[in-house]
């Protein structure tokens, strides 16, 4: 009687999982659509804190979604310094080496409190203490 | 601690051979051990963030 009962039940989880995975994936191709043609222009940027800003005129909708990913970003930083028994700074700073090594010519990128550049053909002048990152 | 070692070192210098000369340097040897642990926890920590932005990649969009 049990078992009849939980096979159905385990469909519909996995009927509301399969929906809930397909609406989260859409949703998350719909907030990067508008960033990602800002992040190739360059009005949108990385910085040496870890987190992104705008560098030149976006609209309100991806200086919205500049900012959301911001507040995401500080949890997951937070998270990793707990576990590492870090600043949240250091845990931001460490990704940024990350994120800044990576961008592709034309995006923008801001070191400490510097102004905005924009990256050309050549590697970009990580901070110091990014310089023996792997 | 240190000048006192130094400072032994250099009468037993003088004591055995009597020319060898040890002078103390005129500045104190600094050594800045804070900008080595920064560095050493940021590159630790660089494994920890690459994980974080392959698992996260909704956050760091390219």
């Amino acid at each position: 009687m049990t078992r009849k009962m939980t096979k159905p039940a385990l469909m519909i989880a996995a009927a509301i999982a399969l929906a809930g995975g397909l609406g989260m994936s859409v949703a998350a191709s719909a907030q990067s659509a508008g960033l990602s043609a800002a992040l190739s222009s360059g009005a949108v940027g990385e910085q040496a804190d870890g987190y992104m800003g705008v560098a030149g005129s976006v609209s309100d909708t991806v200086r919205k979604e500049v900012e959301s990913i911001n507040i995401k970003r500080r949890q997951v930083y937070t998270d990793l310094a707990g576990k590492r028994g870090v600043t949240v700074q250091d845990a931001a700073a460490a990704t940024a080496c990350q994120t800044l090594s990576r961008l592709k010519a034309g995006q923008a990128y801001r070191i400490g409190a510097g102004a905005w550049q924009t990256k050309g053909a050549a590697a970009i002048a990580l901070p110091s203490y990014c310089a023996s990152a792997g | 601690m240190k000048t006192r070692m130094i400072m032994t070192a250099g009468f037993a210098g003088l004591a055995l051979g009597g020319c060898i000369q040890v002078k103390a340097p005129d500045k104190p040897i600094e050594i800045n051990l804070n900008v080595k642990v920064q560095q050493e926890v940021v590159v630790k920590l660089q494994r920890d963030a690459q994980d974080l932005i392959q698992n996260n990649p909704e956050l760091f969009p390219q």
